[in-house]
């Protein structure tokens, strides 16, 4: 009942609750408390007028009308609920028959289907009310019937995705039949959806029956719905108008009761599926924005300086703390797993932390120091001279746009270029950015693109102009290694030719190392370790240096189990007091549980600490070198920052750290907390 | 005794051929690795391995015997890229498994099955009460490792297990597969794009682009001499591979 209390939180949820349950409750108990009262016959009292003993008056055989709507509310609430009832029932038999009866038949039924769901409801309805014959009975399945192929329709779409999951081809594999697949793993799987839909359908089925017992096609005398009565107060609606409008008001409040309960049910599960505030809240408002040359005729080498950069989410703050400078055409790789704060990193450089974020520490940019509220100069520093590219280059385009307009828009806008220079410098720049035959491309749209064709668009949109910075946040994650390999080398070509300053954001400790100069590593929002990337075989930090030993290269030994991180990184919300990486650090000691490192200067490359465990240090470089084939070369020096209280002690040897025991005491290690498995010390 | 083989495959969806007559062997207790970029139909031919995809032409044999559509029930297992997809969000963690078992066993027995599973992947077995939603990742990935284990398969058939894990849990689950390859003796396909990964995990390796297998060999044969072109781009292309000159 968890959905339950979150339903009652929000106050649509409050007030469709509370409707609701007036209604079922009027339902339950008005026919027992009233029932005597609204088929007394009072002949004195024929159609009276609202008075202070009939509040409603009353009708042409001198019953109180307020009790028989309330005593109605039974017979509409009940009809309402069986016909919603029988369009389920049917919808959920059509809608997953395709997944019973296999691919043939099952795309005749969902032809069926479609065809029915295109004649308007209330078509079908008079139509099966006809077959049916007058009555409750029959208007019940009409209605029923009218409402299942829409249902039908949905149960259909939300098996087809179901299916599609690969926890259902695990089963089919399994063995399972068709059968016990669609009992056992869909069903469950679509109930939340449906039990919204047949809420929200039950009010309507309400809206839909009083209609026809109002055409007097549904409930027949002597029962009485809603419908009816509004029929029947119709007649003398000019002399007292609240025997028709006092149904009326009723049949909206119920309908309302339903349709708005499963509107705030369904407001929970859509706040569930499309995912927390960092994927919903920080969408980009400029995607691909642009550059002039006027920013770069500066004395000033430095193109960006972030210092203590923090980004704040209401209780969670995803980056804590991050300071470098960016010089002109430096390429800085941000670096980290999954949630560790890179992408809002890019995003607050770029002012595009939208609300509740807030961006806090300084960025400045070309010598201006950038605000969240900055005005219109800063927008068009930004838009001239910084240009973002996406992981995603799909949907960074607009589909119905051709490629070339939405290249040339950015010079047009940003620029004040005419349609005409500017569609000039689209095809050029994407030329720049090796799309051949680019005349032809620039007008086609940008599903004709391949996906490393598409990041190449989207790297030359953000060329249009010269910039002094592009970040690239995981451009080339969704690219195959050949294609991904075209794009970083386009970015190394502009980089060197046009002297842009790069951060280029990743998860992939080598691909990094290889394509920028300078190296911060991120964890849970802090930056543990900055260095210089031919630095990486000295890597001082426990977790730069497993990162190094957890992914498996060409050069690997196949000997040795991979290393292994154990655990998992701290979600941002947590309070971390101590060394954010001390849960899984295997060199973690009481200083690391309870203090916080700094970020501090690498003491010196003399420094290393020689100590009885010296050797190990050596066996590990060596390996390290080798893996970098930079074997031969003299030993490269660590003149960055370190945040460890460990910095550069020797790891346990890799077998140690392996998860090869299976063995482990249940009782050391929490369920939930400890992903994989315990290091052994 | 457990082969699998490829004979002359052909997967077409409508005009598009996505195996075109693929022929490949998994010898028995050996890992064979398929390589190849996206749209080479590497998953495809992986996922006709197991019957999910039906083939135009050809069959896959195991141990020389045409694997039957129905009744063949778990002899040939398979697990998928994405973790948070490939488990049931509404079923617990040990039922999902217990599910996978050949034949329905006393309630006891099978909660020693499920139990040494889970250990078998390194997993707490208390892990078997929860329900995906509070597994990371990684665990999800053994769980579903764990299940196809269950139906004690004669093949395993890997498709881009680690693709979708963060960088310091892949290490894991690669010495995981190898630790069980080793205890086991598990016969596995295991697909995947990333050619060091393949060579840290197979013995033999197959590369496809454009649904047919350009080179097929020993792993450290292929990488140190590879004769397709093809090939040949793919270990450039590979982040590490070389180091460019710094500016």
């Amino acid at each position: 009942m968890d959905g339950l209390k979150r339903v009652i939180r929000t106050p649509l949820g409050v007030a469709a609750l509370t409707m609701l349950v007036v209604v079922l409750g009027l339902a339950i108990l008005a026919p027992w408390l009233l029932g005597a009262k609204a088929a007394t016959i009072d002949t004195n009292n024929l159609l009276a007028l609202p008075s202070s003993a009939h509040w409603v008056g009353t009708d042409s055989l001198g019953r109180d009308l307020l009790a028989r709507t309330l005593v109605a509310t039974r017979l509409s609430v009940v009809l309402a609920l069986s016909a919603t009832l029988v369009s389920v029932t049917l919808g959920l038999i059509l809608g997953s028959a395709p997944a019973l009866l296999g691919h043939r038949l099952g795309r005749l039924v969902t032809a069926i289907v479609n065809i029915l769901v295109a004649f308007p409801g209330l078509l079908l309805c008079l139509f099966f009310a006809v077959i049916f014959g007058v009555g409750q009975v029959g208007a019940v399945f009409a209605i029923g019937l009218a409402g299942a192929p829409t249902f039908a329709r949905l149960c259909h779409t939300l098996v087809a995705g179901v299916e599609e999951r690969d926890y259902v081809a695990a089963a089919r594999i399994a063995g399972g039949s068709r059968a016990s697949v669609l009992v056992r793993h869909i069903l469950p799987n679509i109930a939340e959806p449906m039990v919204v839909q047949a809420t929200i359908g039950a009010g309507s089925c309400l809206l839909t029956f009083s209609g026809l017992s109002f055409l007097g096609l549904g409930v027949q005398q002597p029962a009485f719905d809603w419908g009816r009565l509004m029929n029947e107060g119709l007649n003398r609606i000019y002399l007292n108008p609240l025997a028709a409008l006092a149904p009326g008001l009723f049949v909206i409040m119920a309908g309302l009761a339903f349709n708005l309960t499963g509107e705030a049910i369904a407001r929970i599960f859509n706040v569930e599926t499309s995912g927390s505030w960092l994927a919903s809240g920080v969408v980009p408002s400029q995607p691909g924005v642009t550059a002039s040359a006027h920013g770069i005729a500066r004395s000033d080498k430095t193109v960006l300086s972030v210092n203590n950069l923090t980004v704040d989410f209401p209780g969670v703050t995803p980056v804590r703390g991050l300071s470098f400078d960016l010089h002109q055409g430096e390429a800085l790789g941000i670096v980290g797993e999954s949630g560790a704060g890179k992408t809002l990193t890019g995003l607050a450089i770029a002012q595009l932390i939208e609300p509740p974020g807030v961006v806090g520490g300084d960025v400045v940019f070309l010598g201006e120091t950038l605000r969240s509220d900055g005005g219109e100069e800063q927008r068009k520093l930004l838009g001239t001279s910084m240009a973002l590219v996406f992981q995603d280059p799909l949907s960074s385009f607009n589909p119905v746009r051709r490629v070339g307009e939405q290249l040339a828009e950015v010079s047009r806008v940003h620029q004040g270029m005419t349609r005409k220079v500017a569609w000039k410098r689209a095809v050029d720049r994407l030329r720049a950015v090796r799309i051949s035959d680019p005349e032809r491309r620039a007008e086609q749209h940008p599903h004709e693109f391949s996906g490393g064709m598409r990041q190449r668009a989207m790297i030359g949109m953000g060329l249009m102009a010269s910039p002094t910075l592009l970040i690239a946040d995981e451009p080339t994650t969704a690219l195959d290694v050949t294609v991904q390999k075209q794009v970083l080398d386009l970015l190394d070509s502009i980089r060197t030719s046009e002297q842009v300053a790069l951060i280029l954001i990743s998860h992939d400790l080598t691909l990094v190392g290889e394509r920028c100069e300078r190296i911060i590593v991120m964890y849970a929002g802090r930056v543990v370790e900055d260095l210089s990337a031919d630095a990486l075989p000295v890597a001082q930090h426990p977790y730069t240096r497993l990162l190094m030993e957890a992914v498996p290269t060409l050069a690997t030994d196949l000997d040795q189990p991979l290393a292994v991180i154990p655990g998992a990184q701290p979600e941002p919300s947590i309070e971390i007091t101590g060394c954010a990486f001390a849960p899984r650090c295997p060199l973690a000691d009481d200083i690391c549980r309870t203090s916080s490192p700094t970020l501090a200067p690498v003491a010196s490359a003399s420094g290393r600490t020689r100590n009885k465990r010296g050797l190990d240090i050596t066996v590990q470089t060596t390996r390290m070198l080798l893996r970098l084939n930079l074997g031969g070369k003299s030993t490269p020096v660590h003149t960055g920052r370190v945040a460890c209280w460990h910095a550069n002690e020797p790891l346990p040897e890799t077998s140690q750290l392996d998860d090869t025991s299976p063995s482990l005491p249940a009782s050391t290690e929490s369920t939930h907390d400890v992903d994989e498995t315990v290091v052994t010390p | 005794m457990s082969r699998l083989t490829f004979e002359n495959v052909t997967v077409r969806f409508g005009a598009l051929t996505a195996v075109n007559d693929v022929s490949l062997d998994v010898p028995d207790g050996m890992v064979v690795g398929l390589v190849g970029e996206s749209g080479s139909g590497k998953t495809t031919l992986a996922r006709a391995g197991v019957g999910l995809t039906p083939m135009q032409v050809g069959r896959v044999l195991l141990d020389g015997v045409p694997i039957p559509k129905r009744g063949s029930a778990g002899r040939v297992q398979m697990v998928f890229q994405d973790p948070y997809s490939s488990l049931d969000p509404r079923m617990r963690v040990g039922d999902a498994i217990a599910e996978a078992l050949p034949t329905p066993i006393a309630r006891a027995d099978r909660d020693d099955h499920i139990a040494h599973l889970l250990d078998l992947v390194n997993l707490n077995p208390a892990i078997g009460l929860d329900y995906p939603a509070r597994l990371s990742g990684g665990q999800r990935q053994r769980v579903a490792i764990a299940r196809a284990l269950a139906a004690q398969p004669a093949v395993l058939i890997a498709d881009e297990i680690t693709s979708a894990l963060d960088v310091s849990i892949q290490g894991s689950i690669l010495n995981l597969i190898r630790r069980l390859q080793t205890e086991l003796g598990l016969t596995m396909l295991f697909v995947s794009h990333n050619l060091a990964v393949v060579r840290y995990v197979a013995q033999r390796m197959a590369v496809m682009r454009d649904g047919i297998i350009v080179e097929e060999g020993p792993t450290a044969e292929i990488l140190e001499h590879p004769h397709d072109p093809y090939t040949k781009e793919l270990l450039a292309a590979i982040p590490g591979s070389h180091l460019p000159p710094k500016t």
